[in-house]
């Protein structure tokens, strides 16, 4: 408002602040169509020579406003900004492992195939007939294989393993051919850490089969990432019975036919 | 004469680019206004949102770290206590066991609720004990500090009678040990006041079981 000093008639203010307030840019228009054909500068010209002065303000005015757009802009940008990111982190981290099993490429999902198979896990003595070899889920033994990062060196009954993998065990098998190598790479994976094991499986169709209940993922090498991917996104989630459901009690002994006694402690202490 | 022209034209246009601009003007002001005011609601909206996601421990720090390890930690002291439970020959080792083996337990369920409840997964991505400054050195053939190994564990299996005691109370007692210095990990790493708690109440009862398992050892002639 610096304009109002040169103390000029008190019109030339208005049509100035006229000039000021279109400063966010539509007013232009607006004083085209209140003066058919005339140029914006016409009516301030019009008011005198001093009328000049005011042209440079309303320039002035008209460049200043570009700093409140542009942070008003920059504002939006960063709400918007976060928000997104606030909405995707959201998302992502909420992204059900259910989902993220489901990304994991090449990965057989059971539970979507065959729903009555892992429906659960009722107690059958004996050999129990399973479909998918080596078995996802379905009934089994009493005695869960014992899980605790064991490392079998030689096949395990299905019966058993199934129930540890009721309880949230990612189960490894590799054919027995696998190169020794190989297996240690396996083994690094497994030893020390419960709901984990190991153990060779005849018959393979791939080098590495990995099992969890109601999921399996047949790989062709030790390296690869998928096995990680695997562990990481089923042990323990897997289960149907819940993180507290124990590894340890477990048949130690290696076989593949089921011990049909009830108490493993006592299997053990035999075997 | 120009200034009579001026005053016709400006009272013309005064009023109506005058009003119009005020009108545009008051309703840029409102309408930026309330730009304004649904901005400043979606920036509270996602600090909501983000707040706990920024604040609660995420998959790599400490007390993830912990809690996934002191859940292996306790799952092998777990099978050692309920060998004690059901092939201990002394009373207090059957006693000890048992205790050990449903605490702990307990924890394990405890530590797996903040996972979930943290959104993490129960399985880790880095390697055993990566949450401690020391805590790569500490592993030993995937083991963490105090973890008996397969050929430890099936000894202890294969004993009977007051050997077993002994072993039982011995292999305990290291468990215990590495156990506890995890736990002041976690205690020096602060962060959630939660974990610190039930930290801090995990090392006040290893150190009571600490003390009897040493008497007991002496007395059973260890």
């Amino acid at each position: 408002m610096s304009i109002s000093t040169p103390g000029g008639p008190e019109r030339r203010p208005t049509v100035v602040s006229t000039g000021k307030k279109p400063a966010a840019g539509r007013p232009a228009a607006g004083d085209r169509t209140a003066k058919p054909g005339a140029g914006k500068g016409t009516p301030r010209q019009g008011s005198g020579g001093k009328g000049r002065k005011p042209i440079t303000p309303v320039k002035v005015s008209q460049g200043r406003a570009w700093g409140p757009t542009a942070l008003i802009t920059a504002v939006c940008l960063l709400a918007v900004g976060i928000v997104g990111y606030a909405v995707y982190a959201a998302a992502q981290g909420s992204k059900p492992w259910e989902k993220r099993a489901a990304d994991i490429k090449g990965i057989v999902d059971y539970r979507d195939k065959d729903k009555d198979l892992v429906k659960g896990g009722n107690h059958q003595q004996g050999p129990v007939k399973y479909t998918v070899l080596p078995p996802v889920a379905g009934p089994h033994n009493p005695a869960w294989q014992n899980c605790m990062g064991d490392v079998y060196d030689a096949p395990i009954a299905n019966e058993h393993a199934v129930h540890s993998l009721e309880h949230g065990t990612v189960w490894i098998t590799y054919r027995p051919d696998l190169p020794a190598d190989q297996v240690a790479k396996l083994k690094e994976k497994v030893v020390g850490k419960e709901k984990l094991m190991l153990s060779p499986y005849e018959g393979l169709d791939k080098p590495i089969s990995l099992q969890a209940w109601g999921y399996q993922l047949k790989v062709d090498n030790a390296d690869d990432k998928r096995i990680d991917e695997f562990i990481k996104t089923l042990r323990v989630n897997a289960s149907i019975e819940g993180p507290n459901a124990l590894c340890t009690q477990g048949v130690t002994a290696t076989g593949t036919t089921p011990r049909d006694m009830g108490n493993q402690m006592s299997d053990q202490t035999q075997g | 004469m120009t200034a009579p022209t001026t005053t016709a034209n400006a009272p013309d246009e005064t009023p109506v680019t005058g009003s119009g601009d005020r009108r545009s003007a008051r309703r840029f002001g409102i309408l930026a206004l309330a730009a304004a005011v649904v901005v400043g609601l979606l920036l509270g909206y996602a600090g909501g949102l983000l707040t706990p996601k920024l604040t609660r421990p995420g998959d790599t720090s400490a007390e993830a770290g912990f809690a996934r390890d002191m859940t292996t930690h306790h799952s092998q002291a777990v099978a050692m206590g309920l060998m004690a439970f059901q092939k201990g020959t002394d009373p207090e080792v059957r006693q000890i066991g048992v205790d050990i083996a449903t605490g702990q337990q307990g924890e394990i369920g405890t530590m797996q609720t903040w996972l979930r409840s943290w959104g993490l997964d129960p399985a880790g991505s880095e390697p055993a004990m990566a949450w401690m400054p020391d805590g790569a050195a500490l592993v030993k053939n995937g083991l963490m500090p105090g973890m008996a190994t397969p050929e430890e564990m099936t000894e202890l299996e294969a004993a009977k009678g007051r050997d077993f005691d002994v072993m039982f109370l011995k292999m305990m007692i290291q468990h215990h040990l590495g156990g506890v210095h995890m736990i002041d990990g976690i205690l020096d790493a602060g962060g959630d006041p939660e974990v610190t708690r039930v930290a801090q109440v995990m090392k006040n009862t290893q150190q009571t079981d600490l003390a009897n398992m040493n008497a007991a050892v002496k007395r059973l002639g260890g």
